[in-house]
């Protein structure tokens, strides 16, 4: 199991290229999904979640602030800025409130792509993430560092001549410093136009530090993708250039509460909503 | 098939439970045909138990039982308490306890109540939910009015399937009972029932349509299945019951809630090489996903972790083996103007 894939022992699958075929190694999506309180998941996942909890018993409620967060923005860009099109990058194992449902509830017809590098999460996209029938929704079948290939395949479906909201929850933790994720994140806001906005959010490094810079220890440990956690200084800097929507970047359960209890939740997540101008 | 048809009501036992059974710890009972045709005179794993088959023929609201032995189980083993421990409690025998765990015999209210005391689960909100439960799971469905041509091992699938949220199935030799036409259905039935009456096979044929409802409901479960080509190609009842079988195949596709992939000849060596299968999704956290599998002789009901993700690994490839559903649209297409 995940002890032969530890740091170090040479593991023979790169960062963010395990295919969820492998039951046998935790993988990213299903242990977020346990987290959810899913079912999509597999022993090593349920291991390695469990593991990360026992470092960080709050990141099950994290997990959901971040979802909670998800829906709470996409309202907000359905409804208020009257944006039309997503693109959500790293879908993950379908959930409660996925992007298109909650876009499709405010207007029915929007247009959502998801984008995934999983062929068993794609699988599950196509199956149950479908869209209303004045809408539309499509997969695509890339990674978060191919941005190029990501912008080819979703102008099947999004016009990128009008406004589009780019959606990036809790996944740039997957790309390392070396990957340059800033680099990926300004040519994906430079390939849509004025008005369009970036939703984001990211594990901080800098809220329950010592709990979360264990979890993320252990999470490297049991994982195949590794995962690197920011601080608030560098998960800002991903909205340059853009302008941030009140209240700015904020742990995710203070950005626009709907009730108490998704105010007060425990989380460690950097995030925001901001406007290209 | 190697099927006798049975006489309706007339109870026959297997010698004992198959070693596959046995193995994976399941929920198992005899008669069996080709696609969940529902056939065959109910039966028994252990014939030394007569007085539960009673017990078994209600049908009920499967899942809650299931959903009930389960916590009845946690319960046991976080007391510490074994199994015939349990049963000398209720004046029931150990194997007796095993059945209620599964979900597999309906409750007494007064055997949970004993339980839950023996578990040390004092008055409260857990104890009333649990009893609460067990008053539910002794109520009847729908399907128990069909108890002459459905037997047990099959009642139980049909109560399962009611409470879904999500069935996920793969088939190899016939289209999904839940996707089948009139015509097609009956095709089917003719043949695992070949000594049938007309009658008889009208209420199979009912039966099965009676199920598809499900699909049309309100909060209808989500369905997504993956066919394999063979299934499509085989022309049960000819030419023209394939031809609009497969129409039905594309308009049932485009329910929102229906999904369903092809798996094509060319991709060969997939992971199910042992054969259909089914994986029941309940919207209660604490449910686990239920794997169904008919054999000739019966049918599998696993729901221990390890056995179900055994089965959902397997099916999470042949999901992403298989076409896309826009793929499948346009194969299915293809496939009617071939005929």
């Amino acid at each position: 199991m995940a002890s032969e894939d530890a740091p170090g022992s040479g593991a023979a699958v790169p960062a963010g290229e395990a295919p969820a075929f492998d039951t046998s190694v935790a993988h990213v999506a299903r242990v977020y999904n346990y987290w959810l309180g899913g079912k999509d998941n597999f022993a090593a996942d349920r291991a390695a979640a469990e593991q990360a909890m026992a470092a960080f018993p709050g990141i099950a409620l994290s997990a959901r602030a971040n979802r909670a967060f998800l829906r709470r923005a996409v309202t907000y860009l359905a409804g208020q800025a009257g944006i039309r099109q997503f693109l959500d990058i790293g879908t993950g194992i379908p959930s409660a409130n996925n992007t298109h449902e909650v876009a499709q509830a405010t207007v029915a017809s929007s247009r959502i792509v998801y984008v995934d590098n999983d062929p068993v999460v794609l699988a599950h996209a196509r199956a149950l993430l479908t869209s209303s029938p004045e809408g539309a929704t499509d997969y695509i079948d890339a990674d978060l560092r191919n941005a190029d290939q990501i912008l080819a395949g979703a102008a099947a479906t999004l016009d990128f001549s009008r406004p589009v909201g780019v959606m990036l929850m809790a996944i740039l933790q997957h790309l390392s410093d070396d990957d340059d994720p800033y680099a990926v994140v300004g040519k994906l806001m430079a390939a849509v136009p004025a008005g369009s906005y970036l939703v984001l959010s990211h594990p901080a490094k800098d809220i329950h530090a010592a709990e979360m810079a264990e979890m993320a220890n252990r999470l490297n440990q049991t994982m195949a993708e590794k995962v690197t956690f920011r601080g608030q200084a560098e998960v800002a800097k991903f909205f340059s250039g853009l302008e941030l929507v009140e209240p700015g970047m904020t742990n995710v359960p203070e950005w626009r509460p709907e009730t108490e209890e998704e105010a007060t939740s425990l989380a460690a997540l950097w995030g925001g909503v901001a406007r290209k101008p | 098939m190697a099927v006798r048809p049975g006489r309706p009501g007339s109870l026959t036992f297997q010698a004992r439970p198959s070693l596959l059974a046995r193995r994976a710890g399941a929920v198992v009972s005899v008669a069996q045909q080709p696609d969940g045709a529902e056939s065959l005179p109910p039966g028994q794993d252990e014939p030394d138990e007569a007085e539960l088959a009673s017990a078994e023929s209600g049908g009920g609201p499967t899942a809650l039982r299931i959903l009930l032995g389960g916590q009845l189980r946690r319960l046991r083993e976080a007391a510490g308490i074994s199994p015939d421990d349990a049963g000398y409690e209720i004046r029931a025998s150990r194997s007796k306890i095993s059945r209620l765990e599964h979900g597999r015999v309906s409750f007494k209210e007064r055997d949970v109540a004993d339980l839950l005391t023996l578990y040390g689960v004092p008055d409260g909100d857990l104890r009333a939910h649990l009893l609460t439960l067990a008053q539910q799971a002794n109520s009847r469905g729908w399907w128990a009015r069909y108890d002459d041509v459905l037997p047990d091992w099959f009642a139980t699938y049909v109560g399962l399937e009611q409470a879904t949220s999500l069935i996920r199935t793969y088939e190899l030799q016939f289209i999904p009972g839940l996707f089948q036409t009139e015509d097609y259905a009956r095709a089917v039935t003719v043949l695992g029932h070949r000594s049938a009456s007309p009658p008889e096979i009208d209420r199979r044929v009912s039966l099965r349509l009676k199920r598809q409802e499900l699909l049309h409901v309100g909060a209808a479960p989500r369905v997504w299945a993956v066919i394999d080509e063979s299934a499509l190609r085989r022309p049960l009842g000819g030419a023209g019951v394939m031809r609009a079988q497969l129409q039905r195949l594309i308009e049932l596709a485009e329910l929102p809630r229906v999904t369903i992939q092809v798996m094509p000849f060319d991709r060969g060596g997939h992971s199910a090489a042992g054969g259909s299968f089914s994986i029941l999704r309940f919207a209660a956290p604490d449910l686990p996903d239920v794997v169904y599998i008919e054999q000739l002789t019966g049918a599998l009901y696993l729901d221990k972790a390890d056995e179900v993700d055994h089965y959902r690994e397997v099916m999470n490839s042949l999901s992403a083996e298989a076409d896309t559903p826009a793929a499948s649209a346009r194969e299915l297409k293809k496939l009617i103007s071939a005929l």
